[in-house]
């Protein structure tokens, strides 16, 4: 499958949480990443993580991104490409179909 | 003062990822205490779930009877708490301390403990550990807190149960922080020196020492939020206290960088000069809203005004109230030395600006063992003893 069909769900063990105008991921639960942390994301990186629902795919999140940003369709692809790798490692979100 | 958007900048850039930035629980917390913040968020709460308490602790500022129906009554329902929650994590509440009396002697503790995990909160839990059984320390290894800490009364069974007055309380203790260790549970230990346990603090410290957890004392015991001066007659005198404070390196260290800088940070002129009402607040089991755990009047009902309202419309007030030019401990040459605030001298005195005796007399001995350090070096700790005495 190619990767920018693929569709992401979060992890409902994540909470996003809005402080001080930043953006940040509280892992609640056992065995979900390092509890002692939290983890604050960027901008681009927010966006992404609000766009991710279990149903949009990866090349729809990315056009919605491309709408929404500055930003060239190659940059734009090796960030996400980037991010959703980082997430999935820590276990923040899951690979679906 | 500092800005969030710096506190944020500063972590993140201790950081390499470029897409998002992990930030230990323990470096945000220190800076969030490292003074206080230029726009004001409620990012630290307090949520006393009960006073009532199963242990009958002779120095304890709160507890009550853990079978008083009338009060149990009057507590908060896990439905208003739920509420709560919600309106303070809307507001940027992210770290929560859950304490008591004795948080676990609520039926639904679980249920408000779970609501406020999925919130998102960073939940300080505190316990005496002896109501801690292996399933509860099963539920909190799945739902981890950010830290428990539980307090010791002493390190032998005569002590502990002297300062508790519940026979089998020591037991009950040590096998809650066996538990609550078994499952690595986040765990400090913490003690509340008094003239009876002054003797076993070091034994206490080496107890938390050989379970590698953190250790850390107060000596400074203060009256019941009833009114009631009965704790202080367990108090220790302030040379036992200057004395304790020297033996503990972080503490000293602590207080070294604190005076270091003293000089230099931006005097207030207002009644309240910590985060207190800045960027904490605290609520009691009944639902009285106030700016400090330590100072409760003013407080507010939250079950007549929302925490939006306290926060924005009556917290100000409080913190635009100037103190009373002729209040002598804001002037004084050694304030810096001295840790009586708002919070302790209601407490003491009913008045939010009083001298507070017993504070003002270990100030004066801090003040003295410390012209010593700065004369004999830090690590001339016998010099210190014998002239602060």
């Amino acid at each position: 499958m190619n990767s920018l069909d693929k569709i992401y769900s979060k992890n409902p063990n994540i909470v996003f949480r809005k402080i001080a105008n930043e953006c940040i991921l509280v892992p609640i639960r056992h065995k979900v990443s390092d509890l002692d942390s939290i983890y604050a994301l960027n901008e681009v990186s927010a966006r992404i993580w609000e766009l991710i629902d279990g149903k949009r795919s990866v090349q729809e999140i990315k056009q919605i991104m491309l709408n929404e940003f500055e930003v060239s369709n190659q940059d734009l692809g090796s960030d996400l490409e980037g991010l959703l790798g980082n997430l999935v490692e820590l276990g923040f979100i899951i690979p679906g179909s | 003062m500092w800005s969030w958007d710096l506190l944020f900048r500063v972590l993140k850039n201790t950081m390499d990822c470029r897409y998002f930035s992990e930030i230990k629980y323990s470096e945000f917390a220190r800076a969030i205490n490292s003074g206080i913040p230029n726009e004001r968020i409620p990012i630290a709460g307090t949520l006393e779930l009960t006073y009532r308490c199963n242990l009958r602790c002779i120095h304890c500022y709160c507890n009550q009877n853990p079978d008083d129906k009338g009060r149990r009554e009057k507590e908060l329902s896990a439905t208003t708490i739920f509420n709560i929650l919600d309106d303070i994590a809307e507001r940027g509440c992210l770290m929560l301390l859950l304490t008591g009396g004795e948080p676990l002697l609520r039926e639904d503790f679980f249920d408000i403990y779970i609501y406020a995990k999925k919130k998102g909160f960073l939940i300080t839990f505190f316990t005496n550990a002896t109501l801690v059984t292996p399933r509860i320390a099963d539920f909190l290894k799945e739902w981890p807190p950010s830290k428990v800490e539980v307090t010791l009364y002493g390190i032998s069974k005569n002590i502990y149960e002297k300062t508790t007055g519940v026979v089998g309380s020591f037991e009950q203790c040590v096998s809650g922080i066996k538990n609550l260790i078994n499952n690595n549970i986040p765990l400090s230990l913490k003690t509340m020196v008094s003239n009876l346990n002054k003797d076993e603090v070091i034994k206490m410290r080496e107890f938390a020492k050989g379970l590698k957890v953190d250790f850390r004392f107060d000596p400074l015991l203060h009256p019941r939020i009833d009114g009631s001066k009965a704790p202080c007659q367990y108090r220790i005198t302030p040379k036992e206290a200057i004395e304790f404070e020297l033996m503990n390196d972080n503490r000293l260290q602590g207080w070294k960088k604190f005076l270091e800088g003293a000089g230099d940070s931006e005097k207030l002129d207002s009644l309240y000069y910590c985060g207190a009402g800045r960027d904490s607040f605290s609520i009691d089991p009944f639902g009285k809203m106030s700016v400090c755990s330590s100072c409760l009047s003013p407080s507010y009902d939250l079950r007549q005004d929302s925490f939006a309202e306290i926060w924005d419309n009556f917290f100000p007030l409080i913190l635009n109230g100037r103190y009373n030019k002729n209040f002598k401990c804001r002037e004084c040459e050694i304030e810096s030395f001295c840790t009586n605030c708002p919070g302790y001298s209601m407490l003491e005195n009913s008045n939010p600006e009083t001298v507070v005796d017993y504070l003002c007399e270990i100030a004066h001995l801090r003040k003295e063992a410390f012209d010593n350090i700065y004369k004999g070096g830090l690590d001339d700790k016998e010099k210190i003893f014998s002239a602060s005495g």
